[in-house]
């Protein structure tokens, strides 16, 4: 419907030049033959008039130059043909020069306008033409829900407001520009495309417009960034853009962009929809599991507990027993709370309870959580003075000491010191805890924080392999790094550290 | 000298665990009520009076949290709370609303036996005259004149310092959530600066304990709060 819109635009140009000519010579002399029969019955005024008509319809229909061509001839078919002496060009009576000269001037005055007049209303309708077109366009970008279709929709309008061909750029996962949905023998030069998308600027290469390579590249500005390139490229037949053109492309352009970029925004308000769903999932399915394994855990570690309430009280033996049932049922349950806490930690976009605190605390809590198992292993902490607060989740990083501590614990003989350290370093602060155990089994020591991974000493020892892989799940979740080595003095030592960060202010009191 | 036996109310689904948490608080001389659900908890705690509430969080009918706040408006009762490791926001919560202490599942029958003492002592105490001064390890605390004392000799405190110290000591035993001791000494807008608190009881740890990395009154409940332990 919009076929001829660039074609009606240049409606003046229908004729090549030399036919314009051609054609205003004509009418000239059509309008000179018809006026001759009509000598003696009409003044030479009115002759005139009939002139100066012709050149107003040739203004009209074929454009400025014409009109020109067309006064300047009237003025000398009319001196030539109706001016006594006829068929000359002197003349016998000097008042006609005025008649001439103004002839002349109205002629051409009236030209001037007349092809001005048509060329704005031509421009106009051109203009009203673009903008019902762009204004559809929008309207039918407004209800695409898939990128295919803005890039058809734009692709459309390109070729029937320009005849030209165009695709549209976006970037891939990686950055890579590509075609969203190619087509066939359409090429682009990818560098002008992601100079275009990297500058926020129009690229042109006229150098190679119309040779079938895309020698225009838009970026699809949006509000938040630039969201890929329209490539336009232009007919053999008329390599060249016009500003209005130009412009016009650049409309579309943005119209592409909010287009892009609102279907970008639907996309990840469903990707975080569903990342919610699945979230909410896993987390309730872990709690039920939590919950499950828990309730029998606590009757058993309850129940054989009241075994040594009963009176009267049972045989030696059967305490005996009790207690070995009370521990197995303990250890069961720190075993299920590690592989729930691996299984939350895995599951990923753990939430971290992250506030400022002093590490000392968090080490204080571990010991005391611990209790009995530590009774043959004092810990010393040694602590620098000036440690400042650090932004961890305490009941997270209790764990780690926790694990670390029992490790230590069950690994050194009885007696021997446990160790914590902490070393302030520019951006982290590094902890270690060390023990005057025997020492990690040599090899791959990174191996120790893969999950079920045990030490070749650890045959005999009770656990699961998963404490270190906590650890690691943990220090990593807050941005830090874990490692294991042997100390030259003997001993195994964890070292892990915590990003420092900028503690918030503390305002002094006024004491 | 024959006062009659405490009366505790046990909330609880999970048979099992009733079955031993009852033979633990018989052994503490006490008389236990046992409810399974929310509604028949309140209607017995209503009707018998209990010294003391063992409520489990998560019951069938409904949230353990709310029936501590519907109890709250009615009755000072200790509550002790059941609930496990991954629920500090419940525990939080729960303590907010008006719980005394917590257990995390799964407990030894020591540590209830130690937890239901500590509270059924607290409320037996309660009727009392409060005394103004305090004592715990080497420290003597005279509330009456604000004055601190560490093995005789005088300890000096910043007004927040005391303060916290001051509030502590009035709820021994009880863990104090951090929300709760940030409204009460610092205000309302300082709820969400849980650092303030931390670096205080720090400072609390540095001038009061013999060791303030290993803290033998002035407890850490991770994720949660304080406690006072005399």
């Amino acid at each position: 419907m919009q076929s001829e819109g660039k074609l009606a635009m240049h409606k003046a140009e229908r004729f090549a030049p030399w036919q314009r000519g051609l054609l205003t010579v004509l009418a000239c002399t059509a309008t000179t033959l018809l006026a001759t029969p009509l000598l003696g019955h009409l003044d030479l005024a009115n002759i005139v008039m009939l002139f100066l008509l012709t050149v107003l319809l040739i203004a009209v229909s074929l454009g400025r130059g014409a009109a020109i061509l067309a006064a300047v001839l009237s003025v000398l078919l009319f001196d030539i043909f109706f001016v006594p002496p006829r068929f000359s060009l002197a003349v016998s009576n000097i008042q006609y020069l005025v008649t001439f000269a103004v002839m002349l001037a109205t002629a051409l005055v009236v030209g001037q306008l007349a092809a001005g007049l048509k060329q704005k209303a031509h421009e106009a309708q051109a203009r009203e033409r673009n903008t019902r077109a762009l204004y559809d366009v929008a309207r039918q970008l407004a209800g695409t829900i898939a990128v295919e279709q803005v890039i058809d929709i734009a692709r459309q309008y390109i070729r029937m407001q320009l005849a030209a061909e165009a695709t549209v750029l976006l970037p891939d996962t990686v950055g890579a520009l590509t075609q969203a949905a190619p087509a066939d023998g359409f090429r682009c030069e990818p560098h002008l495309a992601r100079v275009a998308l990297d500058s926020g600027q129009p690229v042109r290469d006229n150098e190679i417009a119309g040779s079938g390579y895309a020698s225009l590249y838009l970026p699809l500005r949006a509000s938040m960034r630039v969201r890929g390139v329209l490539a336009v490229a232009c007919a053999p037949a008329s390599p060249d853009l016009s500003p209005e053109d130009l412009a016009l492309l650049e409309a579309l352009a943005s119209l592409v962009a909010i287009a892009v970029e609102r279907l970008h925004y639907v996309d990840v308000a469903q990707a975080a929809q569903v990342d919610m769903v699945s979230e909410r999932l896993r987390s309730s399915i872990l709690s039920a599991l939590s919950h499950d394994l828990r309730t029998p855990l606590t009757a058993l570690v309850g129940l054989a507990d009241s075994l040594f309430l009963i009176r009267p009280t049972l045989p030696p033996p059967a305490l005996e027993t009790a207690q070995a049932m009370h521990e197995q049922a303990a250890r069961l349950a720190g075993l299920v709370g590690n592989l729930l806490d691996m299984a939350r930690l895995n599951a990923g976009n753990v939430t971290l309870g992250r506030e400022w605190q002093p590490l000392e605390e968090v080490i204080g809590a571990s010991i005391k959580l611990l209790g009995n198992a530590l009774a043959g292993h004092p810990v010393r902490v040694a602590l620098p003075a000036d440690l400042p607060l650090l932004e961890f989740d305490a009941v997270l990083l209790e764990r780690v000491f926790c694990n670390l501590l029992e490790n230590a614990a069950k690994y050194a003989p009885a007696g021997t010191d446990i160790e914590i350290t902490a070393a302030l370093g520019s951006d982290s602060v590094e902890i270690r805890v060390g023990d005057h155990g025997p020492g990690f089994p040599a090899g791959n020591l990174d191996a120790l924080f893969d999950m079920f991974a045990r030490g070749t000493g650890a045959a005999g020892k009770p656990g699961s392999g998963l404490g270190l892989a906590i650890c690691r799940a943990i220090v990593e979740a807050h941005g830090g790094t874990i490692g294991a080595e042997n100390r030259p003095a003997g001993g195994a030592s964890v070292r892990f550290t915590l990003p420092r960060g900028v503690p918030p202010v503390l305002e002094e009191e006024k004491a | 000298m024959n006062a009659p036996a405490p009366k505790v109310l046990l909330i609880e689904d999970e048979k099992p665990i009733r079955r031993f948490v009852r033979v633990a608080v018989e052994e503490e001389g006490c008389q236990v009520i046992e409810a399974e659900t929310v509604a028949r908890g309140l209607i017995e705690a209503g009707s018998r009076k209990p010294d003391l509430l063992i409520l489990d969080l998560g019951l069938p009918d409904g949230n353990g949290i709310d029936l501590i706040r519907d109890l709250r408006g009615w009755s000072d009762v200790p509550v002790l709370i059941l609930s496990a490791r991954s629920q500090e926001n419940d525990k939080i919560d729960a303590l907010d609303a008006g719980a005394d202490d917590y257990l995390t599942k799964p407990f030894s029958v020591g540590e209830l036996r130690a937890r239901v003492r500590a509270l059924l002592r607290r409320r037996s105490r309660s009727g009392e005259a409060v005394t103004p001064v305090v004592e715990f390890g080497t420290v003597t605390v005279d509330l009456s004149q604000r004055r601190v004392s560490r093995a005789g000799e005088a300890v000096h405190l910043t007004p927040i310092e005391y303060r916290l110290l001051a509030t502590l000591l009035g709820h021994p035993g009880k863990v104090l959530t951090q929300r709760n001791l940030l409204r009460e000494i610092w205000g309302p807008s300082y709820v969400e600066s849980s650092h303030y608190l931390r670096v205080y009881v720090g400072h609390l740890r540095q001038k009061l304990e013999d060791d303030p990395t290993q803290p033998k009154h002035f407890l850490t409940e991770t994720g949660v709060g304080y406690r006072f332990q005399p």
